[in-house]
C-alpha cells in the first residue's frame, strides 16, 4: 500500500461520493455578514480547500435556523430566511467546480448565546437554568416553541438542499438546543420532552424527522455529537454510544461527526480544539467508540494535522473520515501536496489556536502563520514567479517577518539574502518553545527552514549586520525585520540597568539560571508571561506571577489559558492580579519587589531571589535611522497601497539607492500574524 | 608456371575449388540453422531481397556516412568484382569491356577497403577486434591481386620465371578467396553477407520493410509444454539465421540505454552468444566489449544446452528495457528483442525465474488485473470527483460513446493521475463524447507480456477485448503508450480491430479541427522525451511536437531524439526486474535534458514521467503533453 492510500479512497455517504477521507469540520469563519449571508470572502475560504483537494467541507459552525438563535455574535450563516440560497448556490458551485463537496452545520443554540444584542432575544432552553461560559441566562421552552424550531430546522434543511449545498450537520454537540435535551444536568423536565431517556431523546428525533421529510432520503443529514462531556454530572462516553445508537437506528443519519469533549466550562472548552499542549488525537478513542456502534460512517477532527498521522487512523478503522480543519486553515493545499509527494511543504497547523481564540473573540478566523487564510480575496496561497525586474533583496533578522519575507521575495523569483545575528533562523519563536508545552511553536520555523532552503534563499546565521555592510552590498530593497529587545528601562526603579531584575527573554533562552524564589511581574499578559512563569515552576522554582491587569494571562484566547491554568495551579504557581511593580532593590542576598495595588495604593513586599520582567519588547531602531535618510522611500511603505493589497507605487519608478522597509516588531511590537501578514502583502508583489 | 597457365588452368580452378568450398560450406550452415524450429516463410521474400538490401538495410547504414560510403565501395566493387572475375576467368570472357570493368570495380573496392582499414587502426570501442581487424587487409589482399592478376591477364606484367612473385601472388589469391568467399559460409567475418541476404529474404517481420512497421510480439501457443526459448534449437530456425547476420559493428551496444548503465547486457554480444550457441563452442574468440557488470567468464553452449545461466548470465536478458533502440539501429536488421522476450519467457513460464520484484508483479497481475496488487474495486477511486460516463447497462450508463478512454494503470498512480484530469479536461473542452470502463478495465497486459508471462499477457488481452465488444465506440484513446501499442500492434492477434490512437495524436486532431483552442506558454526551456512505445514502436513523432509548437514552445531537443531516443529505463519491466548497474538510466536521460539546459521535460508516457521525476533533484520538471495543454487551455465560458 502506497503512502498515503488510504487517505484516497472514495466513500459515500448517503448516495454522495467524497473523493478522499479528508474534511473540514464544522467550525465558525465569523464572516458571514449582511445578516448572516455568505461573502465572497466566505466562499472563496472555502474554494480555497476545494481547490486544494479536499473532500468533504462542512462550513457554518453554529448557523442557525430560528431568529431567537442569535447569530450576530459569530456572524455565522442565517438560515432562517431564502434569501440565504442564492448565496448558498454560489458556494456549492465553487466547490463543486473543484470535485469537493460542501455541507453545513445547522442549529438552534438555546441557551448557548448572548441574549444583550441583535434581535435581544430571550433565550432558551430546556429547564432554562444559565450557561456559564456566555453567562447566558434563559427561559424553559414552551411546547409551542420546541414545535416552531423544528419546523425550522426543516426549513433550514430545504434551503440547504435548494441552495445545492450536499448536505447538513445537526448539531449536537457542545451543548446546542439538541444535545441541552439529551443532558439530565440541563434538561430536568418532566414531560414527554424529559425524564426518561426516550423523552430526552425525542426532541432530537422529532428534527431529525422533520429534516428528512424535508429534504428526502437521498440528501445527506449527519449529526456532530459529543464523545464523552467530561462534566461530574454530564453525558459519558456510554451514555453516547447509547444515543449514537438511538439516532443510528432510526435510520434518519447519514454520518455522525464525533468532538471529544463538552464544552461549557472554561476548562472543558480547551479540549474541543486541542492546542499544541496536547497530543495527537488525544480524543480519537471516543470517536472509535462512537463507530463501534453506529453503521454509518464516523468523521472525527481534533489535533489530527499531519499526513502520516491521518494515513495511520484511517489505515487502523478508528473512524471513516479524518477532520484536518486547522491543518487546512494553515495550509488549504495540504492535500494538493500530499498528492504532488510534496510533503515538507506543508505549512502545518502547529495548535497555536489563534485561529479559535479569534473566533471566541468573534473576531474572524485568521491563521497565526498563514496570513492568506480568509483573506483569499487580496492575498496568495501561492505566489507566483515576478514578470517584472529581479532584485537584489536583503533582509535582516529571521524572524517571523523576516521568514516570510525572504519566503515570499524568494518565491517571486528576487536574490534573496537573510541575515540573522543569532545561530538560527525563528527569532522571538525560538525563545517562545522554550516554555513547557509550547514546543510545537517551533513548527513554524521548521516550515521556514525548509522552504527557506528550498528556495535557495542565501541565510547568513551568525552575522551581526550594519549600516556599511548593507550600504556595501547594494541592494535593491533592504527589508529590517530586526524586532527589538526586552523593555526593562520603562520604570528606572525597576533597577534594570543595575542588573535587580531579568527578562523573560534571559530566563527562557537560558541565559539567566532560576532562582529557588522567583517574581514574575508580567504587564503584558499574553503567552510571554506565563510561558516563563510555566518554565521556573518547572525548573524547581517556587514562583509567583504578578500583573497589574485582570488577571494573569487575561490576554490569551479561550483554549488556551486553561491550559496554562492546568499547568500552573499544578506546580503551585501564585497568581496575583492588580499590583503594579513599583520597586526593586536589594537587601543583603535577596531581592525586595514592592508592589502597590491598583486601587488602593496600598504597598506590599516581596523577598525573592529573582525578579523577572516581562514588559514586551522595545523595537530596536538604530539601523532604521541610520539607513532611512539615504533611501529612495525613507523608509516609508504607502499605506494606502499596502492595506487594498495593491503594489508599493515606488516599485514601477525607477531610480538609483535600495529602498527601506521595516517590518514586524523592529517598527512596533505585535505578534506573529501581524510580522508575517505585513511581510506578505508587502513582498508580494516585489 | 607460366602467366598463361595460372590464368586459363590455375585460377579457374581456385575459383571453381573457392566456389565448391562455399557451396559445402553453406550446406553445412544451412543444417545448423535447420536444427531450429519451423517458421512460416514468405518465399517472395527471395524475389524482394534486393530491394531490402539496397532500400531498407541502407536507409539503416546510412546513418553513418563514412561506413555506407566505404561499405557501398567496398561491397559493391567485390560484388561486382567477384561477378566480373567468373565471367573473365571461369568463363573466358576476355574482352576490353569485362577488364576494363573488373580493373574499375577492383580500384573502387581497394579504396573503400583502404577506408576501412584506416577506420581499424584505432577502431573505435564498439567495433569488435579479432577476426574483424584481418578482414580490411583480406578485403586489400584480394582486390590488389585481383588487379594484379588483370594486369598479368592484359600483359602489363609479367610473371614468368619470377617464381617469388608469383608464389606471393598465388598466396594471396588462395587468401583473397577464402576469406571472400567460402569465408562466407564457413564463419569468417563475411558470413554476414551469406547470411545477411538471406536474413533479409527470409526475415521474420516481412513487414518491417518498405517502410513498414513490426513491432508487436509474435504470440507463442500457451498449451503446450515447451514455452519460450531454453536452448538455441528452440529458436526458430530464421532467427538463428538471423544472429548469422550480425557484423559485429556495435552500433546496438552504442545505443543500449543498459550497456550504457553498466548492467550486464550487450546486444552484440548476445547475438554472438547465440551464434556460439547454435554452432556449439565457447565465447573465447569473441573480440568486442562484454558485458558490463559481469564475471565474464569464458562460457560455452550448444545447440541443445540451456542458453541461461549457461552461455550468457540471467541477468543479461533481465536488464533490456526492450526499447529496440538495438534494433531500430541494426543495420542487419536483426531482432534482439524478440529473442530476449523468447528466452524470458521460457525462465518465467517454465522457470519461474523472473528475478527482483518480477514474480510478485506478475502474481498481482494474476490475482488483481494490476500489477501492484492495488483492489480491482479501487480503480475509480482517482476519478471520485470527475463525474466520469461509464460503459454499461446501468442507469447513468452508457452503452455507446464516440471515444473509450482506456485509463490503464496511472489510475493508481497519483502523479499519472494528474495527466489523467488534465486529458479529462482537454477531452470535456473539446467536447468529445467519451466513456470509460470503470472497474471493468484491465492490465493491457504489457508488463506481463514484456516480463515473459505469455499467458497472463494473453488472459489479459482476452478479457479486456471481451469487455470492449460489449460497447460501441469508434476510437479508443489513451494515455499510455504501452496501452497503445499492445491495443494497436497486439491485440490484433486476439481479434481487436478498433482504431487505437494516443492521447497527443487524438489531441493533435482535436487541434488542427480548431475544438481545442490553446493559449501560449511564456518562454520555457522545454525539450521533450521520445517515449521509446510511442516513438519507435509506433512512429509517432510528430504530434507531440505538433502540440508544443502549437503552445508556442520551442523545443531544444536533445542529441538523442526521436527514433534514436534514449530510453526512459523504463520499458520491458526493466525497473521490477531492476538489475544492477553503474548508474540509472534515468538518470543518464535526465542528464541528456540538462545538457540541453532544459527546466522542464515534457514527456507523452506515464512510465517515462515516473522514471524521470525519480531521478533526484535538482532536475528539470517533468511535464505531460497533456498537462502543458491543460495549462493554457482556453475554456469557452459557459
Amino acid at each position: 500500500m502506497a503512502q498515503f492510500d488510504a487517505l484516497f479512497q472514495p466513500l459515500n455517504i448517503n448516495k454522495l461520493t467524497i473523493r478522499n477521507r479528508i474534511v473540514s469540520t464544522a467550525h465558525a469563519e465569523v464572516y458571514a455578514t449582511d445578516d448572516g449571508m455568505t461573502t465572497e470572502r466566505y466562499i472563496k475560504y472555502y474554494e480555497e480547500k476545494a481547490k486544494g483537494g479536499i473532500g468533504l467541507a462542512i462550513c457554518g459552525g453554529s448557523s442557525v435556523v430560528s431568529i431567537d438563535s442569535p447569530q450576530g455574535w459569530w456572524k455565522s450563516v442565517n438560515l432562517t430566511t431564502d434569501n440565504i440560497i442564492p448565496h448558498f448556490q454560489n458556494l456549492a458551485d465553487a466547490m463543486h467546480k473543484h470535485g469537493a463537496k460542501i455541507m453545513i452545520q445547522i442549529t438552534h443554540m438555546g441557551r448557548r448565546s448572548r441574549w444583550d444584542g441583535g434581535n435581544w432575544s430571550t433565550l432558551l432552553s430546556p429547564s432554562g437554568i444559565r450557561e456559564p461560559v456566555h453567562r447566558a441566562t434563559c427561559k424553559t421552552i414552551e411546547i409551542e416553541e420546541i414545535e416552531r424550531i423544528i419546523n425550522d430546522f426543516a426549513k433550514a434543511a430545504a434551503r440547504a438542499k435548494a441552495g445545492g449545498l450536499d448536505g447538513v450537520e445537526l448539531s449536537a454537540v457542545h451543548q446546542h438546543l439538541i444535545d441541552q435535551f439529551w443532558s439530565p444536568r440541563v434538561n430536568k423536565r418532566d414531560d414527554q420532552w424529559g425524564g426518561s431517556f426516550e423523552n430526552r431523546m425525542r426532541f432530537g428525533l422529532e428534527v431529525l424527522k422533520a429534516v428528512r421529510a424535508e429534504v428526502g432520503d437521498d440528501f445527506v443529514v449527519g449529526m456532530r455529537i459529543c464523545g464523552d462531556e467530561f462534566h461530574p454530572d454530564g453525558l459519558s462516553h456510554e451514555d453516547m454510544k447509547q444515543i449514537a445508537t438511538y439516532y443510528n437506528d432510526t435510520g434518519l443519519v447519514d454520518f455522525f461527526s464525533v468532538v471529544g469533549s463538552g464544552c461549557d466550562t472554561h476548562n472543558s472548552l480547551a479540549n474541543v480544539i486541542p492546542n499544541m499542549s496536547y497530543p495527537p488525537e488525544p480524543f480519537l478513542h471516543l470517536a472509535a467508540g462512537i463507530k463501534e456502534v453506529v453503521n454509518v460512517p464516523v468523521m472525527h477532527a481534533q489535533n489530527i494535522k499531519d499526513p502520516n498521522q491521518a494515513q495511520r487512523i484511517l489505515e487502523s478503522g478508528y473512524v471513516d473520515f479524518v477532520g484536518m480543519t486547522r491543518a487546512h486553515i494553515a495550509d488549504p493545499h495540504l492535500i494538493t501536496k500530499i498528492k504532488l509527494n510534496q510533503i515538507d511543504q506543508i505549512r502545518q497547523c502547529v495548535g497555536a489556536n489563534y485561529c479559535i481564540d479569534r473566533q471566541y473573540q468573534g473576531l474572524d478566523v485568521l491563521c497565526l502563520q498563514n496570513a492568506a487564510t480568509s483573506r483569499e480575496v487580496s492575498m496568495p496561497h501561492q505566489i507566483s514567479p515576478t514578470t517584472g525586474v529581479i532584485r537584489q533583496i536583503i533582509i535582516v533578522g529571521a524572524g517571523p517577518a523576516g521568514m516570510e519575507a525572504a519566503r515570499v521575495c524568494a518565491e517571486r523569483g528576487h536574490k534573496v539574502t537573510l541575515i540573522e545575528k543569532g545561530a538560527e533562523i525563528g527569532g522571538q519563536i525560538t525563545i517562545a518553545a522554550k516554555a513547557p508545552q509550547r514546543d510545537q511553536i517551533a513548527g513554524i520555523t521548521r516550515w521556514f527552514n525548509l522552504e527557506l532552503a528550498r528556495l535557495g534563499v542565501d541565510i547568513k546565521l551568525n552575522t551581526e549586520a550594519n549600516e556599511s555592510m548593507l550600504r556595501e552590498m547594494a541592494a535593491d530593497v533592504i527589508i529590517l525585520a530586526v524586532g527589538g529587545e526586552p523593555f526593562l528601562q520603562q520604570n528606572p526603579k525597576w533597577g534594570a540597568d543595575e542588573g535587580l531584575v531579568v527578562s523573560s527573554w534571559d530566563v527562557l533562552s537560558g541565559k539567566v539560571k532560576p532562582e529557588a524564589n522567583v517574581l514574575v511581574y508580567d504587564t503584558i499578559c499574553e503567552f510571554s508571561g506565563l510561558s516563563v512563569a510555566d518554565f521556573l515552576a518547572q525548573s524547581g522554582s517556587l514562583v509567583e506571577i504578578v500583573t497589574d491587569d485582570i488577571k494573569p494571562g487575561t490576554g490569551i484566547g479561550g483554549t488556551t489559558f486553561p491550559t496554562y491554568y492546568r499547568s500552573l495551579y499544578d506546580k503551585e504557581v501564585v497568581m496575583t492580579s492588580d499590583f503594579l511593580l513599583e520597586q526593586v532593590y536589594r537587601e543583603g542576598e535577596q531581592l525586595i519587589a514592592v508592589l502597590e495595588n491598583e486601587y488602593t495604593g496600598v504597598k506590599e513586599e516581596r523577598v525573592v531571589d529573582q525578579v523577572v520582567v516581562e514588559n514586551g519588547v522595545r523595537p530596536a531602531e538604530t539601523l532604521y535611522w541610520q539607513l532611512k535618510q539615504d533611501s529612495r522611500n525613507h523608509g516609508q511603505i504607502d499605506i494606502d497601497a499596502l492595506y487594498q493589497g495593491l503594489p508599493q507605487p515606488i516599485l514601477s519608478e525607477t531610480g538609483s539607492g535600495y529602498l527601506l522597509y521595516r517590518l514586524g516588531d523592529c517598527s512596533a511590537p505585535r505578534n506573529i500574524h501581524a510580522a508575517i501578514y505585513d511581510a506578505l502583502r508587502l513582498c508580494k508583489d516585489f | 608456371m607460366s602467366s598463361n597457365e595460372l590464368i586459363n588452368q590455375v585460377i579457374p580452378l581456385l575459383l571453381v575449388i573457392a566456389f565448391l568450398l562455399a557451396l559445402l560450406g553453406g550446406l553445412k550452415r544451412v543444417m545448423i540453422w535447420r536444427q531450429g524450429q519451423a517458421s512460416a516463410i514468405y518465399w517472395s521474400g527471395l524475389l524482394s531481397m534486393p530491394k531490402r538490401y539496397l532500400v531498407d538495410l541502407h536507409h539503416v547504414v546510412a546513418r553513418d556516412k563514412y561506413m555506407a560510403n566505404t561499405h557501398v565501395a567496398t561491397g559493391g566493387g567485390f560484388v561486382v568484382s567477384i561477378f566480373l572475375i567468373l565471367i573473365i576467368y571461369l568463363f573466358e570472357l576476355q574482352f576490353n569491356i569485362t577488364i576494363g570493368l573488373l580493373s574499375l570495380s577492383l580500384l573502387i573496392m581497394t579504396i573503400g577497403a583502404l577506408f576501412v582499414w584506416v577506420r581499424r587502426f584505432t577502431p573505435p570501442p564498439n567495433l569488435s577486434k579479432g577476426k574483424w581487424q584481418r578482414l580490411p587487409k583480406s578485403l586489400l589482399i584480394f582486390s590488389l591481386s585481383f588487379s594484379m592478376l588483370t594486369l598479368i591477364l592484359v600483359g602489363m606484367i609479367n610473371i614468368d620465371s619470377r617464381y617469388l612473385m608469383l608464389v606471393l601472388l598465388l598466396f594471396a589469391i588462395v587468401w583473397g578467396l577464402a576469406e571472400m568467399v567460402f569465408g562466407m559460409t564457413w564463419g569468417g567475418p563475411m558470413k554476414h553477407a551469406f547470411a545477411g541476404a538471406l536474413h533479409l529474404a527470409f526475415h521474420r517481420r516481412p513487414t518491417r520493410f518498405n517502410g513498414g512497421n513490426s513491432t508487436g510480439l509474435i504470440p507463442i501457443k500457451v498449451d503446450t509444454n515447451n514455452l519460450g526459448v531454453a536452448k538455441p534449437s528452440d529458436f526458430k530456425w530464421n532467427q538463428l539465421l538471423s544472429f548469422d547476420a550480425c557484423v559485429e559493428c556495435g552500433r546496438c551496444e552504442k545505443v543500449c540505454p543498459a550497456f550504457a548503465a553498466g548492467q550486464p547486457l550487450n546486444p552484440k554480444k548476445l547475438v554472438q552468444d547465440m551464434v556460439v550457441g547454435m554452432v556449439g563452442g565457447s565465447d573465447a574468440k569473441y573480440s568486442g566489449s562484454r558485458y558490463p557488470s559481469s564475471d565474464n567468464e569464458v562460457r560455452s553452449g550448444s545447440i541443445n544446452s540451456i542458453i541461461v545461466d549457461g552461455l550468457i548470465p540471467a541477468d543479461t536478458i533481465w536488464a533490456c528495457t526492450t526499447c529496440r533502440a538495438c534494433v531500430e539501429e541494426c543495420p542487419m536488421m536483426i531482432e534482439h528483442v524478440d529473442a530476449i522476450v523468447d528466452m524470458r519467457r521460457f525462465e518465467t513460464l517454465q522457470n519461474g525465474n523472473t528475478p527482483g520484484k518480477g514474480a510478485e508483479i506478475l502474481e498481482n497481475l494474476i490475482f488483481t488485473d494490476n500489477p501492484n496488487g492495488h483492489a480491482p474495486q479501487s480503480r475509480m477511486h482517482w476519478a471520485a470527483d470527475q463525474n466520469l460516463m461509464l460503459f454499461g447497462n446501468q442507469p447513468n450508463q452508457t452503452m455507446q460513446a464516440d471515444v473509450l478512454l482506456w485509463i490503464g494503470d496511472a489510475a493508481f498512480d497519483m502523479r499519472n493521475q494528474r495527466t489523467l484530469v488534465a486529458l479529462i479536461q482537454l477531452l470535456r473542452a473539446a467536447k468529445v463524447d467519451f466513456a470509460v470502463l470503470g472497474d471493468a478495465e484491465c492490465d493491457c497486459g504489457d508488463v506481463a507480456r514484456r516480463l515473459g508471462d505469455e499467458v497472463t499477457f494473453q488472459r489479459l488481452a482476452v478479457a479486456n477485448i471481451n469487455t470492449m465488444t460489449k460497447y460501441q465506440f469508434k476510437t479508443i484513446v489513451t494515455a499510455d503508450p504501452h496501452v497503445f501499442h499492445c491495443f494497436s500492434n497486439e491485440y490484433g492477434a486476439f481479434g481487436l480491430s478498433t482504431p487505437v490512437v494516443h492521447h497527443s495524436t487524438f489531441l493533435a486532431q482535436l487541434v488542427k479541427q480548431k475544438r481545442l483552442r490553446l493559449g501560449t506558454h511564456t518562454k520555457l526551456d522545454i525539450t521533450y522525451h521520445d517515449p521509446c512505445y510511442l516513438g519507435r514502436y509506433n512512429g509517432e513523432y510528430d504530434a507531440p511536437r505538433y502540440l508544443l509548437a502549437e503552445m508556442g514552445l520551442h523545443i531544444k531537443e536533445m542529441e538523442r531524439s526521436q527514433s534514436r531516443s534514449r530510453c526512459c529505463g523504463g520499458g520491458g519491466g526493466a525497473p521490477i526486474t531492476d538489475i544492477a548497474g553503474e548508474q540509472r538510466i534515468a538518470d543518464m536521460r535526465m542528464q541528456d535534458a540538462q545538457d540541453v539546459a532544459a527546466k522542464i521535460v515534457a514527456v507523452a508516457c506515464p512510465q517515462c514521467n515516473l522514471m524521470l521525476e525519480g531521478v533526484v533533484e535538482p532536475r528539470p520538471e517533468v511535464k505531460d503533453i497533456a498537462e502543458l495543454m491543460q495549462m493554457v487551455l482556453i475554456e469557452e465560458s459557459v
